[in-house]
C-alpha cells in the first residue's frame, strides 16, 4: 500500500514510527515547515518530504494519485480537510483519514466526505465515558465503508432490553449483538441468550442506529 | 440582503464599505480589530472580532440568517472550510470564497462554493495590461496596433 502522511508533527511522527516497521509498504512523510522537515528526514530519511499537503500541485508531485491511503494530521483544521478533499476529489484516494483539532468540526468533516476523523477530545471522552457507570453507548470504531460502527453498550436496569432473549428485542435493521459481557464473564451471544442491567454488549450497528439502540437499552430517547 | 464578511483586508473593507452604501445589512469579521480602521466612516455594518472559524463568532453575527457569506481571509483553507461550513450547515444561499491557489479554485468550484482566484485575474490583467496602451482598467483601452 501507499500511505501518504501530512503534517510531520508530534502525531505524523508516531504515525511514521509505526509505519516504518510495517513491512511491504511505501509511506511519505509531508512536513511544511522546511527546518522540522530536515529533522525528520535525518531520522526518518528519504521517506520524509518538504512541502505544503495542502497544495494540488504537491500532491501530484509526491504520487498521490497512486495513494491508497491519506491521513491529515496536522494541527491546522482547515488544512487537514482541503488536504483530504484534494485527495479524495482530484486523485481518487480510496480512504482519507483526518485529526480534527477542534472536536466541533466532525461532523462537518464526515459531511464534506472525509472518510474517518480522530480527534483527541472524542478519543479522551469515550475513555472517560466507559469509566462513568451512568454510560450507555460508547462509539468504539467505525467499519469503513460498510456504513457500520461497532459500540460499547451498557444496559441499564429497567431498560426495555432488560431481562429479555436477544430474538425477542427488536433491534434496528442490520445491528448485531456480538458480544455480551455479564456477571459470568463474556459470551457470544445467541438469540435465547437473556440480557440483565448491568451487561456490557458489544455491538455492531449503522451509523444512524445509535439513538435506538440508547433507547433499547436505556429506556429513554436521548435527549438532544 | 443580509451578508456576513471574513476578513477585513484590503479586500474585505472595500466590498463591506460597497455592500454597505448599498444599503446591505453587513457583519465583519476579523481576529485583529486593527483590521478594522481599514473601513471608511461612512460604513453602517457591524464589526466583530473574532476567526470566522469560531461557532460562537458566527453566531453572534446572525450566520443563520445571512443571505450571503464571502470569504476573504488570508488563508486558502481557512476560507475554504468557513464557506463550506456556510454553505452545507448554516445553509447560506450565496457563498462567495476567494482561493488564491488556481487549482485549489477549481476543485472548490466543482464542489459546488462559488470561488475566485485573485492569482489568475492578477495575471489576465498584468499580461493583457502589456499589450495594451491606456492603464490598466481603462475602459478605453484598445489592443496595441488594433485601435489604429
Amino acid at each position: 500500500m501507499y500511505i501518504i502522511v501530512v503534517g510531520g508533527g508530534i502525531v505524523g511522527y508516531g504515525i511514521a514510527l509505526e509505519l516504518q516497521v510495517l513491512p511491504g509498504h511505501e509511506v511519505t512523510i509531508v512536513e511544511r515547515d522546511s527546518r522540522r522537515a530536515a529533522e525528520l528526514r535525518a531520522e526518518l530519511g528519504e521517506m520524509v518530504v518538504h512541502g505544503d499537503g495542502s497544495e494540488v500541485a504537491f500532491l501530484e508531485q509526491i504520487g498521490a494519485a497512486r495513494a491508497d491511503l491519506l491521513i491529515a494530521v496536522t494541527a491546522d483544521d482547515g488544512a487537514n480537510l482541503v488536504t483530504c478533499q484534494v485527495a479524495k476529489h482530484r486523485f481518487s484516494v480510496a480512504r482519507t483519514i483526518s485529526r480534527v483539532n477542534d472536536p466541533r468540526n466532525e461532523e462537518l468533516f464526515h459531511l464534506l466526505g472525509v472518510d474517518s476523523t480522530i480527534s483527541a477530545a472524542q478519543a479522551v471522552m469515550a475513555q472517560i465515558e466507559t469509566t462513568l457507570p451512568e454510560h450507555t453507548v460508547v462509539p468504539l470504531m467505525s467499519l469503513e465503508g460498510s456504513g457500520l460502527k461497532v459500540v460499547d453498550l451498557h444496559l441499564q436496569d429497567g431498560a426495555p432490553a432488560d431481562g429479555r432473549p436477544i430474538r425477542d428485542i427488536r433491534l434496528p435493521e442490520n445491528a448485531l449483538i456480538s458480544l455480551v459481557v455479564g456477571a459470568d464473564g463474556p459470551t457470544v451471544p445467541d438469540g435465547s441468550t437473556v440480557l440483565h442491567s448491568g451487561d456490557e454488549v458489544i455491538a455492531v450497528i449503522p451509523l444512524d442506529a445509535e439513538e435506538m439502540m440508547r433507547e433499547l437499552i436505556t429506556g429513554r430517547p436521548v435527549a438532544s | 440582503m443580509n451578508v456576513v464578511i471574513m476578513g477585513c483586508g484590503r479586500v474585505g473593507a472595500t466590498v463591506a464599505a460597497r455592500l454597505s452604501d448599498e444599503g446591505h445589512a453587513v457583519s465583519i469579521v476579523d481576529t485583529d480589530s486593527f483590521a478594522f480602521s481599514r473601513l471608511p466612516k461612512s460604513f453602517q455594518g457591524r464589526c466583530v472580532v473574532g476567526s470566522g472559524n469560531d461557532l460562537r463568532v458566527l453566531e453572534e453575527v446572525g450566520i443563520r440568517e445571512a443571505d450571503a457569506f464571502i470569504a476573504l481571509a488570508s488563508g486558502d483553507n481557512r476560507n475554504i472550510l468557513a464557506s463550506q461550513r456556510a454553505k452545507h450547515v448554516f445553509e447560506v444561499k450565496t457563498v462567495v470564497t476567494r482561493v488564491k491557489d488556481p487549482q485549489r479554485s477549481e476543485i472548490y468550484e466543482e464542489l459546488g462554493l462559488r470561488t475566485f482566484s485573485p492569482t489568475t485575474i492578477g495575471a489576465d490583467l498584468a499580461h493583457d495590461a502589456l499589450f495594451n496602451d491606456a492603464p490598466a482598467g481603462s475602459p478605453n483601452g484598445t489592443p496595441n496596433g488594433a485601435g489604429g
